[in-house]
């Protein structure tokens, strides 16, 4: 739980009287264009800096006497290269309070989790990102803790290096309480069912992603004709169910006044007029687009 | 207490996989031998170098007592050399885990602040300590070789003295790592300030007593007279109280997450 906080940069407010509650089980994304403040907030919430107002509760106490119950992974997770994955994990473990007993037999269950059980005794500094990502997932679950907070998982991923840690990350929420920041759109849609937009600090939006999609839907359909057609789109305005047309390129997004009556006909008036079309569906806003108004008009 | 262990152990780990746990104590007994070879072969070398006109060779030179010579090792080697090559090998103490985010990283793990400082500046001091003992016997090896015999407890108490010294320059390293993020900026202040405490030791006595640098001219003076300066102990208090600063300054200013200002 996050109550007012707070946080100033030499004049700059990075994070402006946040609020926001997680409840167990949670899987929250926080989405925010570059320079939101999402990670200063996911840093204040793992208590690497302190808020100038304000306070960060988890289960009812203050996050830093609770640092056992929290997984947290950095943006770009280090490590120290010069340590193989195995002394990596039996390092972090045994700074989280684990016995040398528990890691030894844990480990290997986490490294195969994970997908680097064959790389226990690599060095770190062979890794490779996506290796890296993987390895500080594999750490901020071997105390088990109640939150796991990951700060950007899988921006600074190639397509392969994102795919697997996606999947990990799907399989670990079964499990725990997940805070993410990400500003791919795509990946959160993927892995979290509520989002939180934040923008110049602030929340703009705390909603799940069903609720997000049907507010936004209005009854549009999309239709991508071909170039020879363009002058029935000057006919279709004239009907009396279309409302709006929108035209981008070859795409004409046609808003209907009852969507499950109209589109038959729609399709039936294109076909009558021979009208070459490539493609007919019906087209709500894709949560990049409803991102992009939420974060440019407000 | 357990995370204060975990963390000086891995500092030794990290010790032996950089190898510093090689060339730290080698360059230590290159040091300590250069006193006094240097000073028995010096007037053979100008002899085979020169003609040796104009050139007197004090004979008092190759006459030096042995506790003088190992003072000199103290004095002329360790203090300058030595503290450059200190100094270099700490700057990133701090440093590096603030610059690659371990710091932060291993403050988000319930680690109290004074394991993680604690842990750094204990191993960090028993090795630099140690590379620094193992310089100075084989100093004293080669004096007692050389020279005359140093009596063992005017050396063993050189020795302690000396590293309160040692103390004293790895926690003021510790503490200018911690306050500041330029590698090279940290080695130059703490060589500078280090180096400039030695150099002012015997201007004044006022000062003398709340410099720590006096330690090494105590451990000098032992290895020279055979006796203890009645001034040391107020000296060692107040050199304690230095390193005991330095420590809380590293401290509070990792505590108060001073170290992140992005």
């Amino acid at each position: 739980m996050i109550r007012n906080v707070k946080k100033t940069f030499k004049n700059k407010t990075a994070v402006d009287n946040f609020s926001m509650e997680l409840n167990s089980g949670d899987c929250v994304g926080l989405i925010g264009p570059n320079g939101a403040g999402k990670s200063t907030l996911i840093k204040m919430i793992s208590d690497i800096i302190n808020p100038d107002t304000g306070e960060i509760l988890l289960n009812g106490k203050k996050i830093s006497s609770m640092k056992k119950e929290i997984g947290y992974l950095p943006q770009y997770p280090n490590f120290f290269h010069w340590m193989t994955a195995k002394e990596t994990l039996m390092f972090m473990g045994k700074l989280s309070g684990l016995q040398r007993s528990e890691l030894t037999s844990s480990i290997p269950n986490i490294l195969k989790k994970v997908g680097l059980s064959g790389e226990e005794d690599s060095k770190v500094g062979t890794f490779s990102g996506g290796m890296k990502q993987r390895l500080g997932i594999a750490q901020t679950l071997l105390h088990k803790p109640s939150l796991i907070i990951m700060d950007e998982p899988v921006s600074a991923l190639d397509p392969i290096g994102r795919r697997e840690v996606l999947n990990l990350i799907q399989e670990i929420k079964k499990e725990t309480t997940i805070l993410l920041s990400t500003h791919i759109l795509g990946d959160a849609q993927e892995i979290c069912e509520r989002f939180i937009v934040i923008k110049n600090g602030l929340k703009i939006e705390d909603t799940s992603i069903t609720e997000l999609l049907q507010r936004n839907s209005d009854n549009k359909l999309s239709i991508e004709i071909t170039e020879r057609d363009q002058k029935w789109i000057g006919i279709i305005k004239e009907l009396p169910y279309v409302k709006d047309v929108e035209v981008i390129g070859n795409k004409v997004k046609v808003k209907v006044e009852n969507l499950e009556t109209n589109k038959n006909l729609l399709l039936g008036h294109a076909l009558k007029h021979d009208v070459d079309i490539v493609k007919f569906e019906v087209g709500n806003d894709t949560l990049e687009e409803i991102f992009l108004k939420l974060v440019v008009e407000k | 207490m357990r995370s204060f262990i975990v963390l000086m152990n891995k500092e030794f780990i990290q010790m032996v996989r950089d190898f510093k746990i090689v060339w730290l104590p080698l360059v230590f007994i290159l040091l300590g031998i250069t006193q006094p070879v240097m000073t028995y072969y010096l007037p053979t070398i100008l002899e085979a170098l020169g003609s040796g006109q104009g050139i007197t060779i004090d004979p008092s030179m190759t006459a030096q007592q042995g506790g003088e010579i190992l003072a000199g090792t103290l004095g002329a080697q360790f203090d300058q050399l030595g503290i450059m090559i200190i100094a270099i090998s700490l700057m990133g103490i701090i440093q590096t885990d603030k610059a690659n985010g371990m710091l932060a990283f291993i403050l988000t793990r319930p680690v109290a602040v004074r394991s993680y400082v604690g842990g750094k500046i204990a191993s960090n001091y028993f090795f630099t300590g140690f590379s620094i003992a193992i310089g100075y016997f084989a100093s004293y090896l080669y004096v007692n070789f050389l020279f005359s015999n140093v009596p063992v407890p005017d050396m063993l108490t050189a020795l302690l003295f000396y590293l309160v010294w040692v103390l004293f320059i790895v926690s003021f390293t510790t503490m200018i790592s911690t306050l500041i993020n330029s590698p090279g900026l940290i080695a130059l202040i703490s060589i500078a300030f280090l180096i400039g405490c030695r150099v002012i030791v015997g201007l004044s006595s006022m000062i003398d007593i709340v410099n720590p640098a006096s330690m090494s001219k105590h451990a000098m003076e032992v290895l020279i007279t055979g006796s203890v300066n009645p001034n040391a102990i107020g000296n060692l208090a107040v050199t304690f109280l230095c390193v005991a600063l330095a420590i809380f300054v590293t401290n509070y200013w990792i505590s108060n997450k001073k170290f992140s200002n992005e």
